[in-house]
């Protein structure tokens, strides 16, 4: 490519003058250095919530889940909302990854490694509740099919449930790669620069021996491509799968056919309002405002409007045929949501996920800061009652009058769930001290073209008529290949 | 760079004679299709027709503001082509508006069985849904929503010939445009639920699918593109457009590969959770579907609209190549043609359906009249935008 041009009216990725160089040292300057004292409080209350959760975990499985709060009619309630919480905010990672690199989304490079290292560590986090919640877990390897000496006893193929093995193990496993094929490059810049000697052997060692000749980019471009490729449906079928747990029953409330993709859009919806609530104090304690533009922020918000607007629609689209399929259980069910004992869970449920999101159609609160660190917890609180009320909401108003009951967590049930969230949070302060949380090398991919400093260039290319432009760049062969050979 | 288009005299003589033949089987079909079963096969097949069409040139308008949003510069290479099929949309809402105010109004046909009022005063359910689904509403609705969509279309229009009047440079008319596909894109996302469940779902009258409305926005986006691809590449034969090129016809290819799977995706959500959930009342419209009479259309639909994508554009050559783009993009075309087609018959006609003259005849009337209206409002506007900021980003697109 010879014409390195970008229209002006688009907003620099990358603030101030930088270089190759000064872009290597901005980011990473928090691994080089020594942490601070906030990360260190940071590191603690995360490892100490996370053994908590570990305690809660142990007493759950000592006595057995009748410690959990779940009973004989809501035999269902915070393990698996937990589970599909923490799964949904692992969706935005991949759909940053894959999906906006396949649309050439170039705002994506400055947030695409922070976001899929959340996404890892969020389905770590999801995982343990099916886990634990099998009960008798020394016997959880039950779920993967091989061939076993227990006789015909195989995993149920038509059950959702085992569908879900599959579906959140090939996402894990294909979205550990992406983030580690990108990761090499950059663990190979960090060798180059390692002080020490310890430093050096580690990050040579994950780094496979990058050398950065041309064979070695081409290689992992292409590399990417797959992954992007193999991702992308990959975004899409694991929440289809996780919704269908609960869509392939006939339980009103539950068995309704825009769950799969509304539960996707609600995914992404969670996913993205981490990315934010993460990557806005990153950015502040790190240093990385020039990288972590404000324009990132409002792309992002944008995405949460969209994908919030989706979910609202959706909501919409099921009180609608709730109505108007005639359906006595359907209707049933979802007018006991607005006004049954749980009606509180529903309202906070619209309140944060329909009214609140609808804020960002304004460009100032797109753009400021605070409202949408704010707005990015208002939208995963509001992401959690969603699962709830379907789960918990859905079973406790069951076909029987006599067993409609009420669900209380108890502190086993809350001490699991603040356990994930020392799990995920450990992992992230980990992940920002020992590896570069932006990519280095996609960053420099995209400096000369959006970088603020080189946009100066484009300025004279942006004056000239359009005829004589097309005559310019037809000659430097943009045009010529094209011309003739399509007739 | 050529600016203006005239349209060719062959062209025209072959849109005329398309839709000439469309007159003449509807002509045909007022004194031949009468009674219960082939009176019905009248209305319907226009209504779907009518339907289909209108829909191709929303689908347009729906791409055009969804690339906006997004900040894209694909499109603007060939925006004008884009601008050119959405504006095609006043005449076929037009046409769709009388042929529905006919179906609901003149009880003639048996396709709304919610808008005959002795079938209603006997159906409790029917009498529950009447508050959503009567006359007065549906013509209420079908109005605003027509309407709406018409003024967005000519509003963005209005705003991009005034870009090529405006100084170079000016920024002004671009962040208009953002805002009102940004009203567009919200109201078309309600309007799009109401539009389906009103005009097509109600046509099984007993039956309902939360997800129905976004598996209708999915293949008339996906047949848009391959409706604005198809014109492309009729011009580019004619020789305008000449910075087109091979990346931006592997762009197109990209989308109806992408937007077939995501067909597909929805295709199949919905119809494995009835299948799965196995509840009579959602059963029956696949049970005539796929086990009854429509048994052969229900497969090709998927060969057509999921398996041929997938596979044939599946590589980088083959979306870089003219030749299978372009009959990908007919092939396409034709997939959500017959998938529609699927939505709309086995309701009203049961098991006697037909795809014959009448059905022929029309639909190459459609076609005629598409091509008409498109390639006039071609000729209308230069083929470039002079002043959109992203245009010199769209020519040296890569893919």
């Amino acid at each position: 490519m010879s014409l390195r041009y970008e229209s002006t009216i688009r907003e620099p990725l990358i603030n101030g003058t930088k270089d190759f160089h000064q872009v290597t040292e901005d980011i990473v300057r928090p691994i080089e250095g020594k942490p601070g004292t906030l990360w260190y409080v940071g590191l603690y209350i995360s490892v100490a919530m996370l053994l908590f959760g570990v305690f809660a975990v142990f007493w759950e499985v000592y006595w057995g889940i009748g410690v959990w709060g779940v009973n004989k009619t809501v035999d269902w309630a915070w393990a698996i909302t937990n589970f599909v919480w923490w799964v949904g905010i692992g969706h935005a990672g991949t759909l940053i990854s894959a999906i906006l690199l396949l649309f050439r989304q170039g705002w994506r490079t400055g947030v695409n490694r922070a976001a899929e290292a959340m996404t890892i560590f969020a389905v770590m986090c999801a995982g343990q509740f099916p886990i634990w919640h099998v009960g008798r877990v020394w016997d959880v390897f039950f779920i993967f099919p091989y061939p076993n000496t227990r006789g015909p006893v195989w995993p149920n193929f038509n059950s959702p449930l085992l569908w879900d093995v599959f579906a959140v193990g090939t996402y894990f496993t294909v979205s550990v790669l992406f983030w580690y094929a990108g990761l090499i490059p950059d663990l190979a810049t960090l060798r180059d620069r390692a002080k020490t000697k310890l430093r050096k052997f580690l990050y040579g060692y994950f780094s496979f021996g990058w050398t950065g000749n041309v064979k070695s980019w081409q290689r992992i471009e292409a590399l990417f491509l797959v992954l992007a490729a193999l991702a992308t449906p990959l975004v899409l079928s694991v929440h289809s799968v996780v919704s269908m747990d609960f869509a392939t029953s006939v339980i009103p409330g539950w068995h309704t056919t825009i769950f799969p993709p509304y539960f996707v859009a609600g995914a992404i919806f969670s996913g993205f309002a981490m990315v934010q609530t993460l990557l806005i104090v990153t950015r502040k304690v790190l240093h990385l405002e020039e990288y972590i533009t404000l324009g990132h922020i409002e792309a992002m918000n944008k995405v949460i409007m969209l994908t919030g607007s989706l979910v609202a629609m959706a909501y919409c689209s099921e009180f609608f045929v709730a109505w108007y399929s005639g359906d006595f259980g359907e209707g049933g069910q979802f007018w006991w949501r607005v006004d049954g004992p749980y009606w509180w869970a529903w309202w906070c449920l619209i309140t944060c996920n329909v009214i609140c999101p609808q804020m960002f159609w304004f460009k100032k609160l797109r753009r400021n800061i605070a409202f949408t660190f704010y707005m990015s917890i208002i939208i995963n609180i509001g992401m959690w009652f969603e699962r709830f009320v379907i789960i918990v909401l859905s079973l406790y108003h069951d076909w029987i009058p006599s067993s409609w009951t009420y669900f209380s967590p108890t502190w086993a049930d809350m001490g699991f769930y603040i356990g994930t969230f020392g799990l995920f949070f450990t992992c992230y302060f980990l992940f920002s001290k020992y590896l570069p949380v932006i990519a280095i090398h996609e960053i420099k991919h995209v400096l000369r073209v959006s970088g603020e400093s080189y946009k100066q260039n484009m300025k004279s290319i942006e004056t000239q008529p359009l005829p004589e432009f097309v005559e310019r760049v037809s000659r430097e062969e943009h045009i010529s290949t094209g011309v003739g050979a399509l007739r | 760079m050529k600016e203006q288009f005239v349209m060719p005299a062959k062209l025209r003589t072959i849109s005329i004679v398309l839709l000439a033949i469309g007159i003449l089987a509807l002509i045909i079909g007022i004194f031949a299709l009468n009674g219960p079963v082939s009176g019905t096969r009248f209305w319907i097949v226009l209504f779907f027709n009518a339907i289909f069409f209108l829909f191709m040139t929303l689908g347009a308008l729906i791409v055009l503001c969804a690339a906006t949003l997004a900040q894209g510069s694909w499109h603007i290479a060939y925006r004008r082509v884009i601008e050119a099929i959405f504006m095609a949309m006043p005449v076929f809402a037009i046409i769709a508006f009388i042929i529905m105010m006919c179906l609901v109004w003149g009880d003639k046909s048996a396709i709304y069985a919610w808008a005959d009022k002795s079938l209603v005063a006997h159906s409790k359910l029917l009498q529950k849904k009447s508050a959503f689904l009567n006359p007065t509403f549906y013509t209420i609705l079908a109005v605003i929503m027509l309407g709406l969509w018409t003024y967005f279309g000519y509003h963005i229009r209005k705003l991009s010939l005034k870009e090529d009047l405006s100084t170079a440079g000016t920024t002004k008319i671009f962040w208009k445009t953002y805002r009102v596909a940004a009203i567009f894109v919200a109201f078309y996302y309600v309007s799009n639920a109401v539009s389906t469940w009103q005009w097509i779902m109600s046509i099984d009258v007993n039956w309902y699918s939360t997800l129905f409305m976004w598996y209708i926005w999915a293949s008339l986006f996906v047949s848009s593109i391959a409706v604005i691809t198809l014109f492309v590449i009729l011009l580019r034969n004619l020789g305008y457009l000449e910075w087109i090129t091979y990346e931006h016809l592997h762009d197109m290819g990209k989308f109806m590969f992408a937007f077939s799977i995501f067909w597909m995706y929805l295709w199949f959500a919905q119809y494995l959770l009835i299948w799965y959930g196995n509840i009579p009342e959602e059963t029956t419209y696949f049970t005539i579907r796929a086990w009854g009479s429509y048994h052969t259309l229900f497969y090709i639909n998927l060969i057509i609209n999921f398996c041929a994508p997938f596979l044939i554009l599946m590589t980088r050559d083959s979306k870089r190549n003219y030749t299978i783009v372009a009959y990908m993009a007919i092939l396409v075309f034709i997939g959500h043609y017959l998938d529609f087609y699927l939505k709309f018959m086995p309701g009203p006609l049961k098991n006697n359906w037909h795809i014959g003259w009448y059905e022929i005849g029309i639909t190459l009337g459609f076609i005629g009249l598409m091509i008409l209206v498109v390639t006039r409002n071609l000729s209308k506007a230069p083929l470039f935008l002079k002043n959109h900021p992203y245009m010199k980003e769209a020519i040296i697109h890569q893919s």
